[in-house]
């Protein structure tokens, strides 16, 4: 029973920073219909970045998370802007985005590749080998300060969302583009935006990831994966349904793990990924007509 | 919609019949240039220098034969069908460690199990279509990554295929100046064979109804095609020759990986080479697969760094898709340059 509890608690943990991740995908999603599959080479440069402000200047990954966040932010408008929005009047519009960030993941990934080769990294802080311990069971303080950090990110996002005026826009133009082209949202505008923040998410994921995984430049495939599956389960487009997705499909995962081996942890995220699709093609929280 | 469609195409048998006959007359040189062209590749085997010594022209002319196969087979689905799969090494992987499992422990060459790999992986794509295809746009597109890495974390995990070490693929009896000449052979037939499935299949009724599908699903069904049915069909169809194209580059690796198959770079250039030569086109791939596989062997001579090279991969793939999205034939024809040569839709 505590080992349920102590599995339990460490997939909760370790799904809210799922969710956090696949946060700015769903959005960019919601918002231009755009699969971002360069997100999780955003996150992996991110972690880069946050590692070596760590090493070589001390800056703990949480703090750095004050410059990632803007500077992806600042980097997703430039590439919305000089990239994406060039296609929005071509005929097949969704499969030439997935197409030209799938182009741009491997440019990053070959670069990162290029600079700082294949080796592996993790950032050393302190609080990512220690842990409290309750009764029997143990919480890694590492990843109960990421869940932390990922519900107040959560809620920073909540927040704009429902109390800006930006924010209204964007839900608005997620839940129907022409609409609020109609009553005076400049959607061109709004999805440069969305597609910053989108990449800002990205950015924080990447100073949390820096010492909560090892990371590579090659890595990222295997978290897009994660995170599209993510994504999908919950719906396209829907932050609450990533939210429930991120923490219970690690929950499940997390069980998988213990009781078959953990190459069934990754499995777990892509058979779900399929039983949805056969089953509920909108996702958990989906509209019947996004995909 | 079939007029708009064939009007489109340009080809030549359906101009207007005052030019008919020149148009048949073009075709019929257009056809013997070619075929000479095939009988020049047959040849190149048997000339001096390749039988003397180990053929590094041989080895590369070989792998363009086989990106060939691949991008044309990617291309009935990717291209006429418009459904963009970034799973389709997955038939690779399966034609290999098909043909290279057989051989391993049944000592069955792969050379005579490639045709019932091509057929292995025809019956896979029925079964994973009949799943994937149920979506359409970006969520089919994941559907296949997905589909791709599951395949990645069976094959690394099933340890009687040798698991994430590999399984060693027994050598070919033949001297080192003569062991690439039986692969040289058999992706030069295997392209030839995928180029012409795409052919006819672009000349088909079966591949008009891809091509209306690709414009407009919806349509395409009220005007009473069986869309489901023709997806999945085109699906297992290009599974064909990549299976068949797996089991023979397997046996010519000696040495089966899951690593040198199921990653997404893999997946990449067949798309990379269908997109820059043209989609939805029959000569595209073929051109495709031709300036990449050079494009490759110059730039790793260059930087020597795959590295780089994956990086030049993905600002190519960016550069085609924002300024030439119709890829070298397409953007040819668009402004009437295209030489008949080339010309084959």
């Amino acid at each position: 029973m505590t080992n349920a509890i102590q599995i339990a608690v460490l997939g909760v943990l370790l799904g809210g920073v799922y969710a956090l991740m696949a946060s700015g995908l769903t959005m960019i999603y919601g918002v231009m219909q755009i699969i971002n599959l360069a997100h999780g080479a955003f996150m992996i440069v991110a972690a880069y970045v946050a590692f070596f402000l760590y090493r070589d200047s001390g800056i703990d990954p949480f703090l750095s998370i004050l410059i990632t966040a803007p500077a992806f932010f600042v980097a997703g408008l430039i590439v919305y802007t000089l990239l994406f929005s060039r296609l929005v009047d071509s005929p097949r519009f969704g499969e030439m985005t997935v197409l030209l960030s799938f182009g741009l993941a491997l440019a990053l990934e070959g670069s990162l590749g290029a600079g700082f080769s294949g080796i592996y990294h993790r950032s050393d802080v302190s609080y990512s080998t220690s842990t409290w311990d309750i009764g029997s069971i143990f919480i890694p303080k590492g990843q109960a300060y990421g869940f932390v950090a990922c519900l107040g990110l959560f809620g920073l996002l909540w927040a704009f969302l429902n109390l800006t005026r930006p924010g209204y826009a964007i839900r608005a133009t997620m839940q129907n583009r022409g609409a609020a082209q109609v009553v005076g949202v400049n959607v061109t505008r709004i999805s440069t935006i969305a597609f910053g923040i989108g990449a800002a998410l990205a950015g924080a994921a990447g100073s949390l990831m820096s010492f909560l995984f090892t990371f590579h430049p090659a890595a990222h495939w295997q978290w897009i994966a994660l995170l599209l599956s993510l994504i999908v389960v919950g719906g396209l487009g829907s932050l609450a349904g990533v939210f429930v997705a991120g923490i219970g499909l690690a929950v499940v995962a997390a069980f998988a793990t213990d009781w078959l081996s953990p190459t069934w942890s990754y499995l777990t995220f892509y058979l779900a990924l399929f039983i949805v699709l056969l089953v509920r093609p909108q996702g958990l929280f989906g509209k019947a007509a996004t995909i | 919609m079939a007029d708009e469609l064939a009007q489109g195409s340009g080809v030549a048998s359906r101009q207007p019949s005052a030019e008919r006959p020149a148009g048949t007359r073009r075709v019929g040189s257009r056809n013997a240039l070619l075929s000479c062209a095939v009988l020049v590749l047959f040849c190149v085997p048997l000339t001096y220098p390749v039988l003397t010594t180990y053929s590094y022209t041989l080895q590369i002319m070989t792998t363009a034969f086989m990106w060939i196969a691949l991008a044309s087979s990617w291309n009935i689905i990717g291209g006429y069908a418009g459904y963009i799969s970034l799973g389709h090494n997955v038939f690779l992987a399966a034609g290999a460690y098909f043909a290279g499992g057989v051989f391993a422990y049944q000592g069955v060459s792969p050379f005579i199990m490639a045709p019932v790999a091509g057929l292995l992986c025809v019956l896979l794509g029925t079964l994973v279509g009949a799943i994937t295809l149920r979506t359409s746009g970006p969520a089919f597109i994941i559907s296949t990554i997905a589909l791709m890495l599951i395949a990645r974390i069976l094959f690394d995990n099933w340890d009687y295929l040798g698991g994430s070490n590999g399984l060693s693929v027994p050598l070919l009896d033949l001297e080192t100046g003569l062991i690439k000449v039986p692969f040289y052979y058999g992706m030069l037939l295997c392209a030839i064979g995928a180029v012409y499935l795409s052919y006819r299949v672009r000349h088909s009724k079966f591949g008009l109804g891809l091509r209306a599908i690709a414009e407009d699903e919806v349509k395409a069904e009220v005007a009473g095609i069986d869309t489901r049915a023709y997806k999945i069909a085109a699906f297992a169809l290009s599974g064909f020759f990549i299976g068949v194209a797996g089991a023979l580059w397997g046996y010519s690796l000696f040495y089966l990986r899951p690593e040198a198959f199921l990653t997404l770079a893999v997946a990449a250039d067949m798309v990379l080479m269908a997109i820059v030569g043209g989609r939805a086109t029959v000569a595209g791939p073929v051109i495709g697969a031709i300036l990449i596989v050079a494009f490759n062997e110059i730039s790793v001579s260059q930087f020597g760094n795959s590295e780089i090279n994956l990086a030049i991969t993905g600002v190519l793939l960016m550069g085609a898709l924002l300024f030439f999205p119709a890829g070298v034939v397409g953007a040819l024809r668009e402004r009437r340059r295209l030489p008949r040569i080339l010309d084959w839709d």
